[in-house]
C-alpha cells in the first residue's frame, strides 16, 4: 500500500488555501448538502463513517456528536482541539497551515449538526503560523456568508473563533483545554462518571463537543461521499475506518506527514519516510511520545489500527511516529522522555507530579551513570503508582512509556546500572545530553 | 503596586484593583482589541489568557507587576488570579524581561535524537548565556523549550513567530547576526501577533 491522499490531496496547492481555490476543488459542496439534511441525518452519516478520534484516544466519533442535547435550551458550542503538543506530531500544523478550509467547513458542519452558536479553535501558542492560515480563511468564510449571521440562507448563525493558548502541554488534555480556554490555568477536571460529559456540561457549563483538528477535517469528505464510502476505506482492519496522518520523524531519511489507510503495515511507513538513516532500525516510538516503544522485529509485523496495534502491545495514539536508529540509547532516550513529562505536569495531582519528578531523578542518576541496585524495580513501582491515579491522562501518559522500555529493553537498563555507561555506543551529539 | 499582592486579613480574598492603585498604559489600538475581545465571550474572565498577550506587546515583551495589575483592572480580576494564570504558561514572560530577541530552542525527543544539545552548546559558547538567560546588552535570551511539534525540521528552534529548521551550527551563527541588524523585537512582534489573530475583520 502506498499513501492514501484524502485530507492532504491538495496539501501542496497555495490555491486550497483561499476560498476560491477550495472551491475550485469541491469544497463547501459538503456544507450545502448537510444543511440541507436534518441534523440526525447528518450524525447518521458520521456514524456511518465509523470515523473515530484522531487525538490519541480513537473514541467513536458520532457517539460526542449524538451527546448533544436535541432539544436546545441553552448556547451550544463546537470546539476543536488544536493544542498538539506530543513529541513527535506535527500533523495537525500542516493541516491548519495548508488546508485551513477543510477544518472550516468540518466545523461548520459539526455546529449545524449539534445546532451550534458558536465555535472556537483552540490552537497552541507557538502556532502562529496556523493561526494566520485560519484568521484569514474564517475572515473569507465570513465575507462569502459561510459563516456569521444567516449561514447560505438557512436563518442559522454561527460564529467561529479563534483562541490561543500560551505555551502549555497539558492544555490538549480536554478538561484542561476548556479551563484555559475560560481564562483559568489549565488543569483538568473531574471527569464522567463523577462530572457530566463536555456534552452536557462543557465550556461554561453549557452542551460543547470538542474534537481533534484531523477529525473535523474528515466531514467533509464523510458527508459528501456518504458514511459508507468512508468505511470502505481501512476495511482490513477490525474497527479503524478512513485514513490517518502519520508524522514520521527522527532516524529517518524523508521525515514528514504521511496519510495512510488504516490496515498499512506499519514497516511500509517507514519506507515512504525514505528507511532509516545512520545505521540499522532499533526501535520505533509509533503514537507520539506517550505510547510504549515497540522493537524493530515488532515494526515488521505491525499493522497500522486501533486494534490491530496492541497486538505489539503499543497503539496508534495521535500518529507521531518516531523512529530510532541501532546507534540510540534507550536509557537516554527514556530520560527525555521523563524530563518532558516532569516539565509538562500541571502540578494538579500528586502522583503525576511527584512521580514524574522521582522517575526523572532515577533516570537521571543511571544516565550519569550513578544507577544504584534496585533503580529498575524502583521505576516499576512509580510507573504502577502513577498510572490511573491523576485526573488526566498525563500521568498515564508519563509512565507507560517508562514501563515499556523497562519491559522492552531491560537489558540496557542493567547494562547501564551495572557498569555505569551506556551499552551503545552514541554518536557523540546524543551522548552530549546535560 | 506592592499592596495588591497582600491579603489583609485571613478572611479577605484577594481583590480587584482599584482605579488610583493602576498605572493605565494599554494604547488605544490594545483598548479597541480588548473591546472586540470582550464581545467573543460570555464572560470576562475568559478574556485573560488574549489580555496578557496584549499586555505582553504594550509592556515591551514583559509581563511586569504593573502590567498584570492592568490586565486584572481591565477586566475586573484580582491581581492574584491573573499573575496565578500568566505564570502557569511559558510563554508569558513573567520571570524577567527578556533580550529583544528570545531563541527558543526544542530539544525534547526527535530533536535530541537530531543533535539538538550541540546547538545549544553553540549557543553558549556564542552567546555567552544558557537556559533562561539574557545576554548583558538585551539583546538575546536563550531557552530550552518542549517540543515545537516540527519534528521533521529537527533540530528546530523558533524566534518570535518564525520557526527555523533544520538548523546547525552556521546557520545559527548567521541567523544571529541577522538579529543583531534587527531594529525590531521579534518578542514584541510575536505577542502582536497573537493578539492580531484574535481579532475578525469586521472588528479591525
Amino acid at each position: 500500500m502506498a499513501e492514501r491522499k484524502l485530507l492532504f490531496e491538495h496539501t501542496h496547492d497555495p490555491a486550497f488555501r483561499t476560498l476560491d481555490g477550495y472551491k475550485a476543488t469541491g469544497g463547501y459542496q459538503a456544507l450545502e448538502k448537510a444543511i440541507k439534511m436534518d441534523r440526525q441525518a447528518v450524525i447518521d452519516e458520521v456514524k456511518a463513517s465509523g470515523l473515530r478520534g484522531r487525538g490519541g484516544a480513537g473514541f467513536p466519533t458520532w457517539i460526542k456528536w449524538n451527546g448533544i442535547p436535541k432539544d436546545k435550551k441553552t448556547t451550544h458550542y463546537v470546539l476543536c482541539n488544536a493544542d498538539e503538543g506530543e513529541p513527535g506530531t506535527f500533523k495537525d500544523k500542516q493541516l491548519m497551515e495548508t488546508c485551513p478550509f477543510l477544518l472550516v467547513e468540518g466545523m461548520t458542519i459539526a455546529g449545524h449538526a449539534t445546532n451550534a452558536d458558536q465555535g472556537f479553535i483552540y490552537i497552541r501558542g507557538e502556532f502562529i503560523d496556523a493561526a494566520r492560515a485560519l484568521r484569514s480563511a474564517i475572515d473569507e468564510a465570513y465575507a462569502a456568508g459561510l459563516l456569521g449571521k444567516n449561514i447560505m440562507g438557512t436563518g442559522w448563525n454561527f460564529d467561529l473563533d479563534i483562541h490561543l493558548g500560551a505555551g502549555s502541554y497539558e492544555c490538549g488534555e480536554e478538561s484542561a483545554l476548556m479551563s484555559s480556554l475560560m481564562g483559568e490555568r489549565g488543569m483538568p477536571r473531574l471527569k464522567f462518571p463523577h462530572a457530566p460529559l463536555p456534552t452536557v456540561a462543557g465550556l461554561w457549563e453549557r452542551p460543547t463537543l470538542i474534537n481533534n483538528v484531523e477529525t473535523y477535517c474528515c466531514a467533509p469528505f464523510i458527508i459528501k461521499n456518504g458514511g459508507e464510502w468512508y468505511a470502505s476505506l481501512g476495511a482490513s482492519t477490525k474497527n479503524s475506518r478512513g485514513t490517518k496522518i502519520f508524522s514520521v520523524s527522527g532516524h529517518v531519511n524523508k521525515p514528514g506527514n504521511f496519510e495512510i489507510e488504516f490496515g498499512t503495515p506499519l514497516k511500509e511507513l517507514l519506507e515512504m519516510a525514505g528507511g532509516v538513516k545512520g545505521g540499522k532500525l532499533k526501535a520505533c516510538v509509533p503514537g507520539g511520545s506517550s505510547v510504549p516503544i515497540i522493537t524493530a522485529e515488532d515494526v515488521d509485523r505491525a499493522i497500522i489500527g486501533y486494534e490491530e496495534m496492541s497486538e505489539v502491545k503499543s497503539m496508534v495514539g495521535s500518529g507521531g511516529c518516531m523512529f530510532l536508529n541501532e546507534h540510540t540509547c534507550i536509557v537516554t532516550f527514556i530520560w527525555r522522555t521523563a524530563l518532558f513529562y516532569a516539565n509538562e505536569s500541571c502540578g494538579k495531582c500528586t502522583p503525576c507530579r511527584e512521580g514524574t519528578r522521582w522517575m526523572l531523578q532515577i533516570l537521571d542518576r543511571i544516565r550519569r551513570g550513578n544507577g544504584q541496585k534496585g533503580d529498575i524495580e524502583l521505576l516499576k513501582d512509580i510507573c504502577s503508582q502513577i498510572d490511573g491515579r491523576s485526573f488526566c491522562g498525563l500521568g498515564d501518559a508519563a509512565a507507560w512509556p517508562v514501563a515499556a522500555a523497562l519491559r522492552v529493553f531491560p537489558h540496557e537498563f542493567e547494562y547501564f546500572i551495572e557498569n555505569g555507561k551506556s551499552m551503545v555506543e552514541s554518536e557523540p551529539t546524543l551522548a552530549m545530553a546535560p | 503596586m506592592s499592596e495588591l499582592t497582600q491579603i489583609g486579613s485571613i478572611n479577605e480574598r484577594p481583590r480587584i484593583p482599584t482605579r488610583d492603585e493602576v498605572e493605565l498604559n494599554f494604547s488605544d489600538k490594545a483598548i479597541t482589541e480588548l473591546e472586540a475581545l470582550k464581545t467573543h465571550y460570555p464572560e470576562l474572565k475568559a478574556c485573560i489568557l488574549p489580555t496578557l498577550w496584549i499586555a505582553q506587546r504594550e509592556y515591551g515583551g514583559f509581563l511586569s507587576g504593573e502590567a498584570i495589575a492592568e490586565v486584572a483592572y481591565r477586566l475586573q480580576r484580582s491581581y492574584a488570579e491573573v499573575e496565578g494564570v500568566a505564570t502557569f504558561y511559558s510563554m508569558y514572560n513573567t520571570a524577567h524581561k527578556p533580550g529583544k530577541h528570545k531563541i527558543e530552542l526544542c530539544t525534547c525527543l526527535s530533536c535530541h535524537l537530531c543533535g539538538t544539545y550541540r546547538l545549544r552548546d553553540f549557543l553558549k559558547e556564542k552567546l555567552g548565556i544558557g537556559h533562561g538567560e539574557t545576554t548583558a546588552d538585551g539583546l538575546f535570551t536563550v531557552e530550552e523549550v518542549e517540543c515545537l511539534d516540527a519534528c521533521d525540521r529537527a533540530p528546530v528552534i523558533q524566534v518570535g513567530d518564525t520557526y527555523h529548521g533544520p538548523v546547525d551550527e552556521g546557520y545559527l551563527s548567521k541567523l544571529i547576526d541577522d538579529l543583531r541588524a534587527n531594529p525590531e523585537s521579534t518578542v514584541v512582534k510575536m505577542a502582536d501577533e497573537m493578539v492580531k489573530v484574535h481579532i475578525r475583520a469586521s472588528e479591525r
